[in-house]
């Protein structure tokens, strides 16, 4: 092969590689564990509740899809066949926020009891009023204990 | 006093049918919309909030879209994007609906009982009608919901672009449970 074929030919095999690894990459990618993860914020619950019920579109806007560390009381451990979501909610109002464990992290929602005062990191889903309870509520998603 | 008796028996009435509401904010809602190309694009929502009313038979789901979680961030960020469920812009889907043979069903009675339901989905800002079949748990005091059901996208506005590669199903597969009590 002539010199610059032999350039052309590594050019084009280095691109497919790059394109193949490339591929792979984004098929194999995982969640980063939310435990080594950082909390842009770390709230209250009741504050937490309060700001979405003053402001759903800025609250939204503020914490959906961002890292939150909340801290709270537990009111409810809900379970659900496999799944054990943990609540904390305002009385006053019935407003709530919902935590959905990493599945590694179920265990550790599974030994919480109501009244036990906890911290929760996860990923917020935003908040919306449900037209089924009347009243506020507030989604999070890969969530864990944290101190 | 006529008024009065009227007003208590009304508020009563109110009352009865009220505890006759079950509801849970734990309800599992899968979305498949996996393809034999891409095994990827399967999520599942634990926080649906759901509720039957065993007297008349209504039933509704309520789920943050944001709360759709994949294995995949990259999947995850496409579900949410503009061009697709758009969800800074519609960031809830709900479902209102009813069970058609509640005749059939005896919610005092332990026991498994095929359900007949139809209701309005509204996802992505548009409301559609779904009528699908369903199977309904009576355990005691618990009442176990689940159905399974496709959805055309392109019915609910989603743009074709994001199916035509054949790696997302334009008709995924919606798997819904709900434990209530």
């Amino acid at each position: 092969m002539k010199s610059w074929q032999k350039k052309i030919f590594f050019l084009i095999l280095v691109l497919l590689l790059a394109g193949i690894a490339g591929v792979w990459y984004v098929f194999n990618e995982k969640f980063t564990d939310i435990a080594e993860t950082k909390a842009l914020y770390t709230v209250n619950a009741s504050d937490l509740i309060n700001e979405f019920q003053k402001d759903g579109a800025l609250a939204n806007k503020k914490y959906a899809e961002k890292v939150i560390t909340v801290k709270g009381t537990v009111s409810e451990v809900e379970k659900a066949d496999t799944i054990v979501n943990i609540k904390f909610s305002d009385s006053a109002t019935r407003g709530f926020i919902i935590f959905a464990f990493q599945q590694k992290n179920v265990v550790d929602a599974r030994r919480l009891k109501e009244g036990d005062n906890i911290s929760i990191k996860g990923s917020c889903s935003g908040g919306a009023y449900s037209e089924i309870l009347e009243t506020y509520f507030i989604t999070f998603k890969r969530c864990a204990l944290t101190k | 006093m006529k008024k009065t008796i009227l007003f208590l028996s009304v508020s009563l009435a109110a009352t009865t049918l009220f505890a006759q509401k079950l509801t849970t904010t734990s309800a599992t809602i899968v979305f498949d919309a996996t393809t034999s190309k891409d095994a990827l694009p399967k999520a599942e929502n634990k926080t649906v909030i759901a509720a039957i009313d065993t007297q008349t038979g209504t039933i509704a789901f309520e789920a943050i879209m944001k709360s759709f979680t994949f294995s995949n961030p990259t999947i995850q960020e496409h579900f949410n994007q503009e061009k697709w469920l758009n969800t800074d812009l519609y960031p809830t889907s709900s479902f209102k609906g009813k069970v058609t043979n509640l005749p059939n069903i005896n919610f005092q009675l332990d026991g498994n009982y095929p359900a007949e339901v139809e209701g309005e989905l509204t996802l992505h800002g548009k409301t559609q009608l779904v009528k699908t079949t369903g199977t309904i748990v009576v355990e005691g005091k618990k009442v176990t919901a689940s159905a399974e059901f496709t959805i055309k996208l392109l019915d609910f506005g989603v743009n074709e672009s994001a199916f035509t590669s054949g790696k997302v199903a334009s008709e995924p597969k919606i798997t819904v449970i709900a434990e209530l009590n």
